[in-house]
């Protein structure tokens, strides 16, 4: 009899018990993709992350960690084997779907590869390329990343499907918080803030533009501080930086913050700036906008996807130190403080269209299956799996 | 004929339409319907079309458009003609459909609403549409079997925009201007983009015979719905039922009068280009046949041409006169050229090594106060005209067992492509390469540039554009399925390649630069289907059948002609013109024997060259 809900393996760098944006974003996805029509469970191998989670979201079942790339490829065979049947396998990562094809071609099964950002700004290799064209569909965090893609491989678009980043409950607007205040002397004054890790492979988020261009800011508004938090191996040259260009006393590094106080650090700015050129979205910037708070972010990468094409924040050139000084004097003069701006960014949303999502895939992967099926003619007879057909039968049923 | 354009913000997280980018994008067509224009947009605004017309069936306001069903579920914006709107609208209203106008557009509506995407099997005509299904939330778009209108969208993950020239997308100001490395390579391989690539990475050509589906996801595949190569497969499976030659003959007759009579629904005048050939000569035979009194027929001359044997004019005023038509020969002096270069390279929608032609043509039609022409185009894809149809068999026949030799072919083209034979034709190093399949010998004879020299041209991404092309893998898959004889195989590449990617969008863009339909009676669906078991039997002899399909037959002067095509001194023109002079600084265009179309492919690629800064 056939099985009538599917399960999923997805393959991970982190989700549940990790940090930073992708891990954020697998978090979200998988907690949907479990609530989404007809999906039995998820299956979840992460490669790095904490080993022990206290809550999952139901529906999702999360394995160990496995750091290693040989040991996790391993597990990830493994996994698939001891776990069957699976219906078709997710990829949060384009450095992992090369094993992620093969373990769909093992196990016939259809691929939902996963894309953010920095992973498609050059060529890939020809394992990735393979992976790539045999995926059924490949979910893109922002139409800029899509575009990058598309660039380097040349497969349907329309198999190319765009899926932003969604934003916790807890950023919402508020009042500056009296200890943040405290904490950093900001009283009175105003405050710029960019939240990211400072991490020498990504100088591209353009803190060092900011710096720059403080001198500028400062000659009209006095009273402004840059507020860093964040923490990595690139800070010693953003200090020298500040050194070089004479603001020391007006840029501060917080270092790392946990993670409960983030969103009273959002309260705590009066604009939120990241200008830059390699974005693959940037969900820091929904955050700040859930907050209330002025936004100006890069006109030429993922940002303009969290901005709406300046619909909810500025943009600008991040090359062009006169437009982004001119724009954070603008933003600046203006104190209203808006309510939460990312209503059409809300998981309700993200939710709905995943499960949109789901159905395109259940829909292409019938076909997809029935072509490799046609490829492997006087080869292997395999056939779809019960689950897979059954579900894509009710899909066209409606 | 008009231009159409429209936005679907599909993504949840999308802005909603943006008005004056609607409006940007339709009047950036206003020559394609200098007569009306309109707009529309749905209540949440996440979904606008526009219109510009070109007033040719129901000249009344009724029929402008966006066109909305009565109970405003559908919304329509259409460019072409269905030339069976008729019969369809009878057979529609006798199932209780009530009409508000006399046009083919409301025809649309009522189909979809009766039928559906199935709809599509219906049509005789030239087509494009965007269709917005309310109940469904989707937007449909469709194009004709043959691709004789264009279809362009844009899909931005967020956001699909649709219209009918590229560069109308682009003006729209919302559209990457990246470029399409495979749409450049194409150009250069073939000398005009093949679809569905432009020269554009985010804007594709909706491929021929073909419906798109957009909906809350974004798109889906595009389905196809007509196929040239299925159709010929077909076709000779019934060779056997044809009958005799004077079977054959009353049947050629039936069908081509069929197609020409449907050509000539209009109310306007519809008159006819006239060259000296059989295709355009025996089209307006079969007009009279088909009881149009009044014709109106023109021809283009050079002065260069005076007296030789490349003058058409002295040949269509004798069929003129022997058809009794209003004649007017027009004629193009170097002049003119000169003056109308700039206008001609900003209506070029996308690059093309042709088209000047129909430049010309067009304006002296509109010059006699034409809205619709008549244009032979077609006849040779359809009555094996060509010499591809004798030359490439031939070239498979010669070469297909050393084709097969490993590594063979390559080692040649490496050898011949070396310093020591400069003045060699490129197309010579790449014989064993490709001579020995019909994909290869066809891109032999139809190539403009052999791919080891495109680099030279466009610079960067040449390599990535060649992988995603795969220019002949591109050519295998037009033939699939593939007919069994090489008149048929022929048929299909020189239809769906040549005709569809150089020929219909010229003439699309150069007759509408100058607000003129062109109506293809030759390039139908319905006729290639009863017509083309005729032509797998007969290969290259069935253009007789055409030359004796009108009451009055062609003369034999002009059946017997040898043919010449649609040619203009262009060469000497190019080479005094002092705006286009770049191409003397490369050494294998300026060998005395390189071919015009290399030097002036090499000139309209210039913008791709400039952007890479190499110039």
């Amino acid at each position: 009899m056939a099985r009538s809900e599917l399960r999923i393996l997805a393959l991970v760098t982190e989700a549940f018990g990790g940090r930073g944006g992708i891990a954020q974003y697998n978090r979200d996805f998988l907690s949907a993709l479990a609530r989404c029509d007809r999906i039995g469970g998820v299956i979840v191998l992460p490669r790095f992350g904490s080993g022990s989670v206290n809550a999952l979201p139901t529906g999702v079942q999360q394995l160990r960690p496995v750091e290693s790339r040989n040991a996790y490829s391993l597990a990830a065979v493994w996994t698939a084997i001891t776990h069957r049947p699976i219906d078709f396998v997710f990829c949060g990562h384009l450095r992992m779907a090369p094993l992620a094809a093969v373990i769909c071609r093992v196990l016939n099964v259809p691929l939902w590869l996963q894309i953010h950002g920095v992973d498609v700004w050059h060529d890939l290799s020809a394992l990735q390329h393979r992976a790539l064209e045999s995926a059924t569909m490949v979910t893109s965090v922002s139409r800029h990343t899509r575009r990058r893609l598309l660039h380097w491989v040349g497969i349907d678009q329309a198999r190319v499907k765009v899926l932003p980043n969604t934003v916790e409950s807890q950023f919402q607007p508020g009042p500056k918080p009296g200890y943040l205040l405290e904490r950093h002397a900001a009283g009175g004054k105003k405050v710029l803030m960019t939240v990211s890790r400072l991490s020498s492979l990504e100088r591209y988020k353009g803190h060092d533009r900011v710096i720059r261009t403080l001198p500028r800011v400062l000659k009209q508004r006095p009273d402004t501080i840059y507020l860093i938090v964040g923490d990595g191996d690139d800070r010693p040259r953003l200090e020298s930086l500040a050194v070089e260009c004479g603001v020391t006393k007006n840029v501060l590094f917080t270092g790392s913050v946990p993670p409960e106080e983030l969103p009273d650090y959002f309260r705590l700015a009066d604009v939120f700036l990241m200008p830059s050129v390699a974005e693959g979205f940037g969900i820091v910037f929904l955050e700040a906008m859930a907050t209330g708070i002025r936004v100006i972010g890069g006109s030429q990468d993922g940002s303009r996807d969290a901005l709406c094409d300046g619909a909810l924040g500025t943009l600008v050139d991040p090359e062009n130190g006169e437009e982004l000084a001119s724009a954070i004097i603008t933003a600046l003069d203006d104190p209203t403080r808006t309510g939460d701006r990312t209503i059409r960014f809300k998981s309700n949303l993200f939710s709905e269209h995943l499960n949109a999502l789901s159905q395109f895939f259940s829909e292409h992967s019938r076909r997809s299956l029935r072509e490799r099926r046609t490829s492997q003619r006087g080869k292997v007879t395999v056939s779809v799996p019960n689950a897979f057909r059954s579900f894509a039968n009710d899909q066209q049923c409606r | 004929m008009c231009g159409i354009a429209g936005i679907y913000a599909y993504h949840y997280a999308a802005n909603a339409v943006d008005r004056a980018e609607v409006r940007r994008i339709r009047d950036y067509m206003a020559a394609r319907g200098p007569d009306g224009l309109g707009e529309w947009y749905s209540q949440d605004e996440r979904v606008g079309f526009g219109h510009r017309r070109l007033t040719i069936i129901d000249l009344s306001e009724r029929g402008a458009q966006p066109m909305m069903s009565a109970d405003g579920k559908l919304v329509v914006t259409f460019n072409g003609e269905i030339y069976n709107y008729r019969q369809l609208r009878a057979s529609l209203e006798a199932k209780g459909h009530r009409f508000r106008t006399q046009t083919d557009t409301e025809v649309l509506l009522h189909l979809y609403s009766q039928k559906g995407e199935a709809m599509v099997q219906d049509l005789r005509g030239m087509f494009a549409f965007g269709l917005w299904d309310a109940e469904k939330h989707a937007l449909l778009l469709v194009r004709d079997p043959y691709g004789i209108k264009p279809l362009y969208y844009a899909d931005d993950g967020w956001t699909v925009r649709f219209a009918s020239q590229v560069k109308a997308l682009l003006a729209g100001a919302k559209v990457s201007r990246d470029p399409e490395p495979a749409g450049w390579v194409g150009f250069c391989l073939f000398g005009s983009v093949p679809e569905p690539f432009t020269t554009y990475q985010d804007v594709l050509a909706l491929p021929a015979g073909s419906t798109l589906w957009v909906d809350r996801v974004g798109t889906h595949e595009a389905k196809q719905y007509f196929s040239i190569a299925d159709t010929y497969c077909r076709a000779e499976v019934t060779t056997s039922a044809i009958g005799n030659k004077a079977d054959q003959q009353d049947r050629a007759r039936e069908a081509l009068l069929d197609s020409v009579r449907d050509h000539l629904v209009a109310d306007v005048p519809v008159g006819a280009f006239l060259s000296s050939g059989i295709d355009s000569g025996a089209l307006v035979g079969l007009m009279r046949d088909a009881g149009q009194q009044q014709i109106q027929t023109v021809t283009v001359a050079f002065e260069e041409f005076r007296g030789s044997s490349e003058d058409e004019a002295p040949i269509a005023a004798e069929v003129a006169s022997r058809y009794g038509t209003r004649h007017t020969t027009r004629v193009v002096t170097e002049q003119e050229f000169q003056i109308d270069l700039p206008k001609i390279l900003e209506a070029m929608d996308q690059p093309t090594i042709d088209g000047l032609n129909t430049w010309f043509v067009s304006k002296a039609a509109r010059e006699l106060g034409l809205k619709v022409a008549i244009s032979g185009l077609g006849g040779d894809e359809l009555f094996g005209g060509y010499p591809s149809f004798r030359e490439v068999p031939l070239c498979v026949r010669a070469l297909a067992i050393p084709g097969r030799i490993p590594a063979l072919g390559d080692l040649t083209r490496w050898l011949l492509t070396r310093d020591f034979s400069p003045s060699l034709n490129p197309k010579a190093a790449g014989l064993l390469k490709y001579g020995g399949s019909y994909a290869g010998a066809y891109f032999l004879r139809r190539g403009l540039f052999m791919p080891w020299e495109v680099e030279a041209l466009i610079g960067a991404d040449t390599r990535l554009g060649l992988r995603r092309l795969n220019p002949i893998r591109y050519i295998e898959g037009l033939l699939e399925p593939k007919p069994s004889s090489s008149f048929c195989r022929i048929a299909v590449l020189e239809s769906s390649l040549y005709m569809r990617n150089q020929l219909l969008r010229d003439t699309d863009w150069a007759s509408m630069a100058h607000s003129l339909e062109v109506r293809l009676p030759l390039v139908d669906s319905r006729l290639l289907n009863q017509f083309a078991s005729i032509t797998a039997r007969n290969g290259s002899q069935s253009k007789r059948l055409l030359a004796h399909s009108p009451r009055v037959p062609l003369s034999p002067k002009v059946i017997e002609r040898p043919k010449t095509g649609f040619t203009t001194p262009i060469q000497s023109w190019l080479q005094r013109d002092n705006r286009i002079q770049e191409w003397r600084q490369v050494p294998s265009l300026a060998a005395y024997k390189c071919a015009w179309a290399r030097r002036w492919a090499f000139e309209v690629s210039a913008p791709r060259r400039e952007r890479n800064g190499e110039i």
